[in-house]
């Protein structure tokens, strides 16, 4: 008979929505993992990722030795001499080339937050500003579009609204338990609007399927705002108390007509004209959400910005049923940039791109291959990166790939050997989410808790821990003075007005601060004016257009005839988080491996069945993958997707560190010009 | 008695249901060792999920020459017994909306047991499709429905929904 069980209860990380999990233990071995039935987000439901973390954990495959390049190849060295080695070499190349040659890359499979402060302040006391990570390239895009226009980013009120609507979002997919909150405004009578090139999960479910061509869909929100305006249906109210710039929106949607809708984007006018009566007259619970869908094009910002301006001119903004603005918790900051800003040893990328730092302290990793490869515009020489991939992740994976392998000094941190970590010259084990503690706050539900550690292994470390004991071998230990995690949580909990022992007591959070009754004059909004922004002068002082202008995708007004087909990357899969989860075997059972999605008249005209290789060529580069023939609905003739994260035919070998959003820096790629043919 | 109860007006296929009860039955996550199943309809867009409804008058149990079938006093799950089953296939047979399957590899019958008590699929649906409730409860959304759209209907500041 097997032992007692017990049940440890936490939050889980196989992705960023951090569900409560009941943890099952037998013998001091984690043996199941459920759902917290009493966790406010996900109400006791997990998708079947949760369970794998189990598999993930005690994987054949785990890294639990700090592990050496040498001549021989790999060797185990005690975790002690690594880091005091480790330190030596930051010194040197320190010394030799200044302390802006060395970085620190934080990838998302550690988290954001607190994880990530710890990195950004260790960076900064070390003496360089370059902290990079995948946020270059993800999130932050849809950040500024809301940050420019409502000066944050407030949380959909999903299961309240009357419309919700989904922009190049499948939360099924990509936030599994977001899906709960949208079957609860259905089921209350709501419609639902889904805006993406492919019939995803989520708009099986759609009462408007809005199928634009990628990257169009700055186009679309411009036609709404068009009808709105024409119709008359608009918030004057709210329009004339709370924003600028009404009337130059209003004169630039004037020409965005249903019928110009259609041209650009393959939308029926009729359906834009339906939309927009609709959101008129649910309005102000419209509830919109923006997804990674709209980041990754050359003009991703300004159709954020257009979409966001869409709340305002609904009166959604701080609406119940619309978006709600939710208080931050009142946690410490660990981070340095009040008293260790380095701004003036030039952030890479910061000169190109200055909203990404400005807004976001991001520098750039595309910019940052440059100054690995070419010293441009100056030498980065060394990198300890945590929990991140960027050869399956970064576009453009050949010269990621050189990158890395120029540099003097590479440490990478991980679970697993990934196809990073096998450049390096330093693989560290890391902890999982299961090893480590750390605060979290859920913004939805305004609630703080405490993750806890559920089982350990002697040299894998924790985040803090890794950072405290590097740190104290180069000098800056005065920047990490807590002994451990518990003393560092304990510390930034401080100013919440609650205790560690409460948030231990509570594993399904704490409410840190109630909702602000909704008003008809919200704000002062977090603008350089006070107001919701359709115009922005801090974008236009920066040489930027006033306006969200709509510009035609590359692909479209100007297509090239050697590259007919576009190619969509990146849609969410299930059982996958970017390049993880790879070697979880059942999980290959069920969703076995890289595969190019086409419309059946597109493998009729290539000659192609389901399962044959086809040779996908972009002028980046070509990759070899079999073909997934998809419904008639689910996939535009002359549109592909392809998912990342495989290395058996990694997508980025295809996308563009050439091609960027002017605003965010964001590469191309989700709409690619590339070419097919049958192997 | 609590069931399954289906609702495919909220369902993605998302699939996340088969996935758990296959790895309830086996261990792995191959579809076809799952008793629940969504069917997917792209053209129509419709997704249709079916699992064991645990009959009042269940022709498996009725038919079952071994006496393999019985109703578990528990959770009232209509389950069979492996040791018992014959693997003569007539629950199957029997089954009027084929959600009796059949393991080839131990030669037995297998169908849904509510997981004694805490179905796996529900747990697992992210769309909240699936709910494990008592039966007089299990549609008790589509009133709460029709509330909301009443509530709508009569109120005083009409012109907006």
């Amino acid at each position: 008979m097997s032992s007692e069980r017990e049940i440890k209860q936490t939050l889980c990380r196989m992705c960023d929505d951090r569900c409560g999990i009941d943890v099952h233990m037998e013998d001091g071995r984690i043996v199941d993992i459920r759902g917290n039935k009493a966790h406010l987000w996900n109400k006791g439901r997990l998708c079947v990722k949760a369970r794998a973390a189990v598999d993930m954990a005690y994987h054949a495959d785990r890294l639990l030795r700090p592990l050496k390049r040498t001549v021989d190849g790999w060797e185990e060295i005690p975790l002690a001499r690594a880091l005091d080695e480790i330190a030596a070499r930051l010194l040197e190349i320190r010394e030799e080339h200044g302390a802006r040659s060395v970085s620190v890359w934080k990838g998302e499979a550690i988290g954001f937050g607190q994880q990530e402060t710890i990195a950004r302040r260790f960076i900064h006391a070390f003496g360089s500003p370059n902290y990079l990570s995948n946020d270059s390239m993800c999130y932050a895009a849809r950040y500024f579009g809301y940050k420019l226009v409502d000066g944050g980013w407030p949380i959909a009120d999903l299961e309240n609204s009357r419309v919700v609507v989904m922009w190049g979002a499948n939360p099924p997919h990509a936030h599994p338990n977001m899906t709960q909150y949208i079957t609860a405004a259905r089921r209350k009578g709501a419609k639902l609007v889904v805006v993406d090139p492919r019939l995803s999960a989520i708009a099986r479910r759609a009462d408007y399927h809005v199928q634009p061509h990628p990257g169009t869909d700055g186009a679309i929100a411009w036609g709404l705002m068009h009808e709105l305006i024409r119709t008359g249906v608009y918030d004057k109210e709210f329009v004339e108390r709370n924003t600028v710039g009404f009337p130059d929106l209003a004169a630039y949607a004037h020409a965005c007509t249903p019928e110009w809708v259609e041209h650009e984007t393959g939308v029926p006018a009729a359906m834009v004209r339906e939309v927009a009566a609709l959101m008129g007259t649910a309005a102000p619970r419209v509830a919109a959400y923006v997804g990674n869908g709209l980041e990754h094009h050359e003009n991703g910002v300004n159709s954020i910005r257009a979409i966001v301006s869409i709340d305002a001119l609904l009166g959604a903004v701080d609406r119940e049923g619309g978006c709600r603005f939710v208080p931050p918790v009142a946690l410490r900051e660990l981070t340095l940039y009040d008293e260790l800003p380095l701004r003036e040893l030039g952030p890479l990328g910061a000169d190109r791109f200055p909203v990404l730092y400005d807004l976001r302290q991001e520098c750039h990793t595309m910019t940052a291959m440059g100054a690995m490869l070419d010293g441009d515009p100056y030498p980065l020489r060394a990198m300890i990166l945590t929990g991140a991939n960027p050869l399956l992740t970064n576009p453009n994976t050949e010269r990621v790939r050189a990158a890395f392998e120029s540099l003097d000094l590479l440490v990478v941190r991980d679970l697993f050997m990934t196809e990073t970590a096998a450049l390096a010259d330093y693989v560290l084990p890391a902890a999982s989410f299961l090893e480590r503690t750390e605060l979290h706050a859920h913004a939805k539900h305004h609630v703080l808790s405490l993750t806890r550690q559920i089982h350990d292994f002697p040299d894998v470390q924790g985040e803090y821990r890794f950072w405290h004991d590097l740190g104290h071998r180069l000098g800056i230990g005065a920047y990490f003075p807590w002994e451990d995690e518990t003393a560092l949580n304990r510390w930034l909990l401080e100013p919440a007005g609650l205790t560690l022992e409460e948030l231990e007591a509570h594993p399904e959070g704490i409410t840190y601060s109630p909702l602000k009754p909704e008003s008809r004059t919200p704000g002062p909004f977090a603008t350089p004016s006070g107001k919701v922004e359709f115009t922005s002068r801090y974008l236009k002082d920066l040489g930027y257009d006033v306006l969200p202008v709509y510009k035609t995708p590359a692909y479209r007004g100007a297509p090239d005839p050697e590259y007919p087909f576009v190619l969509v990357t990146g849609a969410r899969k299930l059982l996958y988080m970017h390049s993880r989860f790879r070697n979880i075997a059942r999980f290959r059972t069920a969703e076995p491996g890289p595969e190019v999605e086409m419309h059946p008249d597109d493998a009729r005209d290539l000659g192609v069945g389901e399962g044959d290789a086809v040779t996908v060529t972009s002028r980046i580069g070509s990759l070899v993958i079999p073909v997934r023939i998809m419904a008639p609905a689910e996939i535009r003739p002359g549109e592909l997707q392809i998912t990342h994260g495989w290395s058996e035919a990694n997508v980025n070998l295809l996308t563009h560190d050439d091609r960027f959003d002017p605003i965010s820096g964001f590469p191309l790629m989700k709409s690619v010009e590339v070419r097919v043919e049958k192997v | 008695m609590r069931i399954v109860a289906v609702d495919p007006d909220s369902c993605v296929a998302c699939r996340n249901c088969e996935y758990a009860c296959a790895f309830q039955q086996a261990g792995d996550f191959d579809r076809a060792r799952a008793h629940i199943r969504v069917a997917y309809y792209p053209a129509e867009r419709a997704c249709v999920p079916f699992t064991c409804m645990q009959c009042a008058e269940a022709w498996c149990m009725e038919v079952c020459p071994a006496g393999a079938i019985a109703r578990s006093e528990e959770t009232g799950a209509v389950e069979i017994d492996a040791a018992r089953c014959a693997g003569c296939k007539m629950c199957l047979l029997a089954c009027p909306f084929g959600n009796i399957g059949f393991d080839e590899a131990h030669g037995v019958s297998g169908k849904c047991d509510l997981c004694g008590g805490d179905p796996r699929c529900v747990g697992s649906c992210i769309s909240g499709a699936l709910e494990y409730v008592e039966v007089e409860d299990a549609f008790a959304f589509r009133r709460q429905a029709l509330d909301a759209r009443l509530r709508h209907v009569l109120r005083l500041d009409k012109g907006r929904l």
